[in-house]
């Protein structure tokens, strides 16, 4: 037993769902796994505090986002990820919608590519995800909307996806 | 469920398994070490014997060894070529969110490029501490711990050659950031239980059995010319220490820690100064006067805003001495410093693994 059993349970625990929204944010496997990879080492300098009084994955979650939106901030260059999708090789419905809404994405601002993740993947409310990003209720309804408008008109292909009923009715 | 959260799903699938828990903690350890006064327990470089400036793999543009948990040979006996490096692949994440390190285990690639499994080299204890390897400066010498002798082993990768150690150590002794480093000529082998405690370290010649103990306050660096190169740090003092016992520490002002091997002419080392705040600045040291001779800032790494010095590592030349250099969780390469100038150039690019080992230079997580 060492003093970092704990964050070691509760990074084996949750770290795959933690990298799954990584990945959705940065798009890229390597960039979600070095942005997973900062967050950690942060929270395991707070692990002492965390683990007693304090809510690790809320705390790791909202690091994820922020360091996300932090470091897109900073000049980067967009670099799509070259690898291959892992999955599938037919070229389904499903298949052409995931690789359009990748590439879509990608060409949102940082905070409304994290909207789009938290509000309809994470399924977080609107309050929620104001908590989270450190926000008012009132930008993340505009940057939701804004999100949605720029993913209907970069990516015509996928209204479809965004004109369902529940969609439409998170944008209004 | 919407669709648009299905898609959305159906790309986090993609992500690929990883397992951070460790490495989140090495870089944790190593962060600590620049900015608080852990620097005591720094990461020891390890750089071998030597002391001709000769050529190492390094010098030779190396593609980055893939990682992919493929189907991989065995090593195979005989004659093989020196080594460009070696890694422990990481442990396997299951999808009901079970770690399994029990198919944890070394690899090597040698410098043509051909990576083999390295079964008999343990790579964890029962008790899930890791045990290191350690490669010669030349890539030529390999030394590994293996369970069945309980004691370790080195092998010549040119000549195919093989030495047992006659010294039984149980896999008990092994502790967390034990230490290993091994000789050029594969003679000697110094094993530290567990870096940064006072437990004694353990000079063995694998030839004649003959241990001689290596005081826990200290860190090997290297073993060269029957030398072997210890750091202590915090205050800090480098002694080279006769193979035979003796020598007496240098004492420098100032905390330094990422030492690397004693320069070909004998004179300097290079170090990384505790604190300073920019690890791209290099300091050459005098080990017989402990005198600063020199700071060079390093110019031309990558500007990853992750990369960092991961370690120190041997001299290429009489005026070139080499580092690695790297982001956490991210890819790491070698680069030759110019020891006059600062002006860097890249040698070795490596692919990601959880724990890399390149030749002279000790483990160091990515």
């Amino acid at each position: 037993m060492d003093r970092h059993d704990g964050f070691r349970e509760f990074v084996l625990a949750r770290q795959q769902a933690l990298m799954r929204t990584a990945y959705l944010l940065t798009g890229d496997a390597h960039l979600a796994e070095d942005l997973l990879q900062s967050v950690l080492m942060k929270v395991v300098r707070q692990w002492h505090k965390l683990s007693k009084d304090g809510n690790p994955e809320a705390y790791t979650r909202k690091a994820l986002v922020n360091q996300y939106i932090s470091w897109r901030r900073r000049p980067r260059p967009e670099v799509p990820s070259g690898d291959p999708p892992e999955r599938g090789l037919s070229h389904d419905d499903a298949t052409l919608d995931r690789i359009v809404l990748r590439q879509a994405l990608a060409k949102l601002a940082p905070r409304q590519r994290a909207v789009i993740v938290l509000r309809f993947r994470e399924d977080l409310s609107e309050a929620q995800t104001a908590e989270l990003l450190g926000c008012s209720v009132g930008t993340v309804k505009s940057q939701t909307h804004h999100a949605l408008a720029r993913l209907r008109a970069v990516a015509p292909e996928l209204a479809h996806l965004l004109s369902e009923q529940e969609i439409v009715e998170v944008a209004r | 469920m919407t669709r648009l959260r299905q898609t959305l799903n159906d790309i986090a699938d993609e992500a690929p398994l990883v397992n951070l828990a460790d490495t989140a903690i090495a870089g944790y350890r190593r962060r600590r070490r620049f900015t608080t006064g852990a620097a005591a327990l720094g990461t020891a470089l390890v750089l071998a014997a030597a002391t001709a400036a000769t050529t190492v793999p390094w010098q030779r543009q190396q593609p980055a060894a893939s990682q992919d948990a493929g189907t991989v040979p065995d090593l195979p006996a005989g004659k093989i070529g020196p080594l460009s490096h070696a890694y422990r692949t990481r442990c396997e994440i299951r999808p009901q969110r079970t770690v399994n390190c029990d198919e944890v285990e070394w690899r090597v690639v040698t410098a043509a490029g051909t990576t083999y499994r390295v079964p008999q080299a343990l790579a964890m204890t029962t008790k899930n501490w890791s045990v290191p390897v350690s490669i010669s400066r030349d890539g030529r010498m390999l030394a590994y711990y293996s369970r069945q002798a309980q004691a370790h082993v080195v092998r010549d990768l040119v000549t195919g050659a093989e030495t047992t150690s006659p010294v039984t150590v149980e896999e008990d002794r092994i502790g967390i950031g034990s230490m290993l480093v091994v000789s050029d000529d594969g003679r000697y082998v110094v094993f530290d239980p567990r870096e940064g405690s006072k437990d004694p370290g353990t000079l063995i010649d694998v030839r004649t059995g003959r241990t001689a103990p290596v005081n826990g306050k200290y860190e090997v660096i290297s073993v060269k010319g029957g030398v072997v190169e210890l750091v202590r740090y915090v205050k800090t003092d480098l002694w080279l220490m006769p193979v035979t016992g003796g020598g007496k520490p240098v004492r420098f002002k100032g905390p330094y820690i990422m030492f690397n091997e004693v320069s070909p002419d004998g004179r300097t080392v290079a170090a990384v100064r505790w604190g300073q705040g920019n690890q791209d600045v290099m300091t050459l040291l005098d080990v017989k006067t402990g005198r600063v001779v020199r700071r060079l800032t390093m110019r031309g790494l990558p500007k990853d805003r992750f990369a960092h010095l991961m370690n120190t590592g041997p001299w290429v030349s009489g005026h070139e001495f080499t580092v690695v250099y790297g982001a956490v969780g991210g890819r790491a390469a070698t680069y030759a410093v110019d020891a006059g100038t600062g002006r860097t150039r890249r040698l070795t690019g490596y692919g990601k693994a959880g724990s890399l080992v390149v030749p002279g230079v000790t483990e160091v997580s990515q």
